[in-house]
């Protein structure tokens, strides 16, 4: 291309935040982190970018194809842009934090850069807030991350919740016992599952048909799901991670009655790295997920066996379209010679202070035009009527 | 916009249509009058069940509205839900009717003459650029693909290119331009296709619906 780029053109799924999205993303972060933080989970931060072995390697390999690789001058070694924070975060937990007493409680809230966005989020630069549980294998580990995910959204703004629990290994499991390869054929069957195509399930789902059907007609709400699944005969490994499976549903419904809960038990696309129950949560007012997680293997690689974790990734750019409007801060117009004790004091009071910069420019009008609801005058806040431009006290 | 509102229901304008009307009819479902009118130049249209609500457009564009969640559910043939994949759609009933399907095509003389062990790359005329390189690639070869909305099987005799992908029902329209075909690529029925999010949110009542379409597809006369 030998055009000459706009100077605003940014690359596909790239964005610049402007006035007053980015400072109430600043504080739907803010929130969301701190209700981590309040509740033990240490914030940790890693880097932008990695080697590309530490970053892909193990149950990295999952995001491989997401990742934007470069190579450093320095070390002549490929280095690698996050696409997700997850898996860095069970790297210092199982590395620099080898020696921290468990259950380890992180959190953390940065940037990721993914190669590809997708339909829904087509943004290839996003932020997600996150919290990871190391070394419990217990189903009130997962609890916990799920009901702090939903105190956390809720304390952000966000309402009518709902939770979808996952078990990606138990097709896993069922495919196994009866001979059948998911990825085989092309992936068919993978495929089938990942639209829940019934028909498709039926066509190629050889012997293991009959329990996928099964499975696929049970997802829905947690109590029927649950009543429908027990009935099923299961492997002896999937067995077990399906108690636990019910087990969390269980708190989580005690805990918090007013969370939808449902369980999906086919769902496996996007569960790569998941070793266990997986969480997805959506909201009635955003297309998309809020958030997911669940449980993996933290650190595990070719030398290492790794812990027990589970953890949650809220998405911030769709937590923040599901939120209604907030509404915009006071912001209050200075003219010339307005006094710092009462600027200071108005912004201890939550205004936000706009000074004028010469005499001429201290008129409403021009407060107006700047954004301003409000004027001091002679040391009290004044409102500025809308369409009349005299203070209307 | 998936909040406490009606739920919609996209179905596909064309053919599909007479097929999907008397099963919804056996869903529950009657849409109000102006629908069964061609002049009417509305498109969203009430329905005897005062929660749903039924919209008409391009089978297409079922599976892009169902897959923003701009509908709730749909009804769209599996080669439309093949072509556009998405994850945010989920396809849980087979309505087991619009059968078709999708084969690759090519004029008979080439046909007798070409051997496809040799192909590294083929320039194929087709609706389904999408299914019709996955589908090559997995054998190993590139397909160029030249994305056409309708008289796919012209491409050939026109000197576009000399193969096609297509949906076929009896073979005639295949037959009438010279064509024979090569392979299957597919069975396609039409689907009841459901939006993601609105299945996990609005669970009950999304599944309700599965369900009547289920026993509507069940009971249909033989």
């Amino acid at each position: 291309m030998t055009d000459r780029v706009h100077r605003a053109l940014l690359p596909a799924g790239l964005k610049d935040v402007l006035p007053p999205d980015a400072e109430s993303e600043a504080t739907v972060r803010e929130t969301l982190i701190s209700a981590f933080v309040s509740r033990g989970y240490d914030r940790v931060k890693p880097p932008l970018i990695e080697f590309e072995d530490s970053l892909v390697s193990g149950s990295g390999e999952a995001t491989s194809s997401q990742t934007f690789r470069m190579m450093d001058p320095v070390s002549q070694l490929m280095l690698g842009v996050r696409p997700d924070m997850t898996l860095q975060v069970a790297r210092i937990a199982t590395t620099r934090l080898i020696d921290e007493p468990r259950p380890l409680r992180l959190s953390y809230a940065g940037e990721v850069l993914r190669v590809r966005g997708s339909s829904l989020r087509p943004e290839r630069q996003f932020a997600q807030v996150g919290a990871e549980l190391i070394g419990s294998d217990k189903p009130e580990a997962d609890a916990e991350v799920i009901l702090m995910a939903g105190e956390a959204l809720n304390a952000a703004g966000a309402d009518g919740l709902s939770v979808d629990l996952g078990l990606p290994t138990l097709v896993a499991a069922i495919c196994r016992e009866h001979g059948v390869d998911p990825q085989g054929n092309d992936g068919v069957l993978r495929g089938a599952l990942n639209q829940k195509d019934a028909a498709a399930i039926k066509q190629f789902g050889g012997p293991a048909a009959p329990v996928l059907g099964e499975l696929l007609a049970a997802a829905g709400g947690a109590a029927p799901a649950i009543e429908r699944i027990s009935g099923i005969d299961l492997p002896d490994d999937a067995e077990r991670e399906w108690s636990h499976l019910v087990s969390v549903a269980e708190i989580v419904k005690r805990r918090a009655p007013s969370l939808e809960l449902t369980i999906d038990p086919v769902e496996i696309r996007g569960y790569e790295y998941h070793s266990g129950v997986t969480f997805t949560i959506f909201s009635k007012s955003a297309r998309g997920e809020l958030g997911r997680g669940g449980r993996y293997i933290a650190g595990n690689g070719a030398e290492t066996a790794g812990e027990a974790a589970t953890g949650i990734t809220l998405f911030l750019d769709t937590v923040i379209r599901s939120l209604p409007d907030s509404p915009q801060p006071k912001r209050i117009y200075l003219p010339t010679g307005s006094s710092p004790e009462d600027a200071r004091r108005l912004r201890a009071e939550g205004w936000i202070t706009v000074p004028s910069l010469s005499a001429e420019e201290d008129g409403a009008h021009r407060a107006r035009a700047l954004g301003c609801t409000h004027i001091l005058v002679d040391g009290e806040v004044s409102g500025i009527g809308a369409g009349g431009g005299a203070p209307d006290g | 916009m998936l909040a406490n509102e009606k739920l919609i229901l996209a179905l596909p304008r064309g053919r599909i249509l007479d097929e999907v009307l008397p099963l919804i009819g056996r869903a529950g479902l009657e849409p109000e009058d102006a629908f069964h009118r061609d002049d009417a130049r509305q498109l969203r249209f009430s329905t005897s069940d005062p929660s749903v609500d039924i919209i008409r457009v391009r089978s297409f564009d079922v599976a892009t509205i169902v897959a923003f969640g701009a509908a709730h559910m749909g009804v769209a043939g599996a080669d439309v839900l093949l072509e556009f994949e998405s994850r945010e759609i989920y396809a849980p009933l087979d309505l087991d009717l619009g059968h078709c399907r999708m084969v690759v095509a090519a004029p008979g003389d080439l046909v007798k003459r070409d051997n496809p062990k040799r192909w590294s790359h083929i320039r194929i005329a087709t609706k389904y650029p999408e299914i019709t390189k996955r589908h090559f690639a997995a054998r190993g070869v590139q397909a160029e693909c030249v994305k056409l909305s309708g008289a796919v099987e012209i491409a050939p005799a026109l000197g576009l290119c000399e193969r096609i992908v297509d949906l076929v029902s009896t073979g005639a329209t295949l037959k009438a331009n010279g064509l024979v075909e090569v392979e299957e690529i597919a069975r396609i029925s039409s689907r009841l296709a459901v939006n993601r999010t609105a299945l996990k949110t609005r669970s009950d009542e999304v599944s309700k619906w599965i369900a009547r379409f289920r026993e509507a597809a069940d009971a249909r006369p033989a």
